[in-house]
C-alpha cells in the first residue's frame, strides 16, 4: 500500500517537473508565443501512447507463442492506456489548432494518423467484447493486435505520403521541422515522465484484470460443482 | 500571455482523461473486489 | 511441396462453389452501382468536380462492398461446420487462406472491372488510355483488401454481430489501400495522367507484409 502512494507520488512530482519545463525552461517560439507550449504534452502523449501499443504487441506475440493469460492481461491493459493516451493527442490537437490556425480540426499527418490508430484499438477492445469464451477471445484478439501493430507503420507512412501530395498549411509542431535543442530536451523529459504515468496505469489496470479473471475462473468452478 | 487560456485547457483536459481513466480502473476493481468477496462467502457458507 | 496443390483443389472449390450461383456477385455489383448514385447526390457531378472525387469514391464503394463480400467467406464454413473438415484435408493450414484469399481477390477484380465502365460513363473520366494500370493497380488493391478481409473474416465468423465486426475490423486496418489507390488512381484519371510508382510500389509492399502475417499467425485463426 505504501509503496503504492510513494510511486503515485513519484509520478507526480515527475510531470510537474515536466510542467514548469514546459513552460519556464523551453524558449519562447516566435511564430505561435505561448500556445506552442502544448507540444511537450501532445506529441509526448503521442509518443507515450505508441509505447503503451508496442507493448500490447509485445504481449500479444507472447501470448500466441506462450498462451499464458498474463501476457492477454498486459495486452488488454497496455491497449487501454495506449487509448487513454491516445486520446489526450485528440483532444489537444483541437485546443490548440483553434486559436493558432482558426479551425478545429486539421486534418494534419499526426492528428490523421493518430484517428486511424485510436480507432484500431477502439475496434481491438470492442472485439474483445464480442467473443465470450475466454481462450479464444484472448488469442483472437492477440491475432488482431498483431495485424493492427504491423498496419501502424503503414498507416503513418501512407498519410504522410499523402500529405506530401497535398501540402497543408498547418504544421503542428513536427519534430522535425527545426526545434531548438533545449526544446527537445524538454519534450523528451515530458516523454519520460509520461512513460511513468504510463507505468503507473498499466499496473493498476493490470492488477484490476488479474482479478478479473480469477473471478471468471472461481465462477466457471461453480457452475462445474 | 496571448492564449494562456487555450495551454490550461490543454494541460485541463489531459488531467482529466486521465483521472477519469484511474478512476474507471479504480471503480472497476472496487466492484470485482466486492464480487470475488460476495463469492467467496457464499463458498465458505455452502461447505 | 504440397501447398499448391493443395491450394489448387481448394481454389477450385471456392470458384466453383461461387460460379455456381453467383449470388455473390451479382449483390455486390449491385450493392456498387448503388453507393455509385448515391455518392452522385452528395457533389455536383460535372466534369471537373467528378475527376477531383471519382477515384475517392470508387475505392471507398470498393472497400465497403469488400467487407460486405467477404463476411460469407469462413461464415459459410461456420454455417456447414466444414473447417474442421476443411483442416484435416490439408496438411498446411495456409492453403486454406491461400485458396480463399486467391478467390476473393478474383471475385472482386471481376466486380471492380465489371464497374468499370459504368463508372467512367457516369463521371467522365477516361479510361482506355490507362487501362492497363487501372488493372495492376485494381489487382494489387484487391489483393491486400482480400489478404485482410480473409483473415479478419475467420475471427468475425466466430463473434457475436459478425455482419457489423467485419467491417469494423476491416475499414481502419485497410486505410493505408484507400490512401494509396485513390492517390494512384487519382494519377491515372488526371488529365495528363502519370503512373504513381511511390502508390503501386506501397500497394505491393502492403501486400507482401500482410500475406506474411497471415502465412506466420494465419494457423492460429483457424485453432480449434
Amino acid at each position: 500500500m505504501m509503496k503504492n502512494v510513494l510511486a503515485a507520488v513519484a509520478v507526480f512530482l515527475l510531470l510537474g517537473a515536466a510542467a514548469y519545463a514546459s513552460f519556464f525552461i523551453a524558449p519562447t517560439d516566435a511564430k505561435q508565443g505561448l500556445i506552442y507550449r502544448i507540444l511537450f504534452l501532445h506529441v509526448a502523449s503521442a509518443w507515450t501512447g505508441l509505447t503503451a501499443f508496442f507493448i500490447c504487441f509485445i504481449a500479444n506475440l507472447l501470448y500466441v507463442w506462450r498462451r499464458q493469460p498474463r501476457w492477454d492481461w498486459l495486452g488488454v491493459s497496455a491497449a487501454e492506456v495506449g487509448l487513454a493516451f491516445t486520446t489526450v493527442v485528440l483532444v489537444t490537437g483541437p485546443i490548440w489548432a483553434h486559436p493558432v490556425w482558426g479551425i478545429w480540426w486539421t486534418w494534419s499527418p499526426r492528428l490523421t494518423s493518430t484517428f486511424v490508430l485510436w480507432l484500431l484499438y477502439v475496434v481491438y477492445l470492442m472485439l474483445r467484447t464480442l467473443v465470450e469464451e475466454p481462450d479464444r477471445r484472448a488469442l483472437f484478439s492477440a491475432l488482431f493486435g498483431i495485424f493492427a501493430f504491423i498496419d501502424v507503420p503503414l498507416v503513418f507512412g501512407s498519410i504522410r505520403w499523402w500529405r506530401d501530395q497535398h501540402p497543408q498549411p498547418v504544421v503542428m509542431g513536427e519534430p522535425g521541422s527545426g526545434m531548438d535543442p533545449i526544446m527537445y530536451k524538454v519534450l523528451f523529459f515530458s516523454w519520460f515522465a509520461m512513460l511513468a504515468l504510463m507505468t503507473l496505469l498499466l499496473r493498476q489496470r493490470y492488477k484490476l484484470e488479474a482479478m478479473r479473471s480469477d473471478l471468471e475462473t472461481m465462477q466457471h468452478e461453480l457452475e462445474e460443482a | 500571455m496571448k492564449n494562456i487560456d487555450s495551454l490550461f485547457a490543454a494541460y485541463m483536459a489531459a488531467w482529466a482523461i486521465f483521472f477519469v481513466f484511474y478512476l474507471t480502473v479504480a471503480l472497476r476493481t472496487a466492484a470485482i473486489r466486492r464480487d470475488l468477496d460476495r463469492l467467496k462467502n457464499s463458498v465458505a457458507r455452502g461447505k | 511441396m504440397s501447398l499448391l496443390p493443395n491450394t489448387a483443389v481448394l481454389l477450385g472449390k471456392e470458384l466453383r462453389t461461387e460460379f455456381r450461383s453467383r449470388e455473390l456477385l451479382t449483390t455486390t455489383i449491385v450493392f456498387i452501382l448503388i453507393v455509385i448514385v448515391l455518392f452522385s447526390f452528395t457533389f455536383d457531378p460535372t466534369s471537373d468536380e467528378s475527376r477531383r472525387f471519382a477515384p475517392g469514391l470508387l475505392w471507398l464503394a470498393f472497400l465497403f462492398a469488400a467487407s460486405l463480400m467477404l463476411q460469407p467467406c469462413f461464415l459459410r464454413e461456420q454455417h456447414n461446420d466444414t473447417l474442421s473438415a476443411l483442416r484435416l484435408s490439408v496438411s498446411d493450414p495456409f492453403a486454406i487462406f491461400l485458396a480463399k484469399l486467391a478467390a476473393n481477390t478474383l471475385f472482386l477484380l471481376l466486380t471492380e472491372l465489371f464497374l468499370l465502365p459504368f463508372f467512367a460513363i457516369m463521371y467522365n473520366v477516361p479510361i482506355v488510355p490507362v487501362l492497363h494500370w487501372l488493372i495492376l493497380v485494381f489487382f494489387l488493391a484487391s489483393l491486400g483488401i482480400s489478404i485482410a478481409g480473409t483473415a479478419l473474416s475467420a475471427i468475425s465468423a466466430q463473434a457475436r454481430m459478425r455482419e457489423l465486426l467485419l467491417p469494423l475490423l476491416m475499414l481502419p486496418l485497410l486505410t493505408p489501400i484507400l490512401v494509396a489507390s485513390t492517390e494512384v488512381t487519382k494519377a491515372l484519371f488526371d488529365r495528363a495522367p502519370f503512373v504513381q510508382w511511390k502508390g503501386i510500389a506501397f500497394l505491393a509492399g502492403f501486400d507482401l507484409v500482410f500475406l506474411t502475417a497471415l502465412w506466420l499467425f494465419g494457423e492460429y485463426l483457424l485453432e480449434e
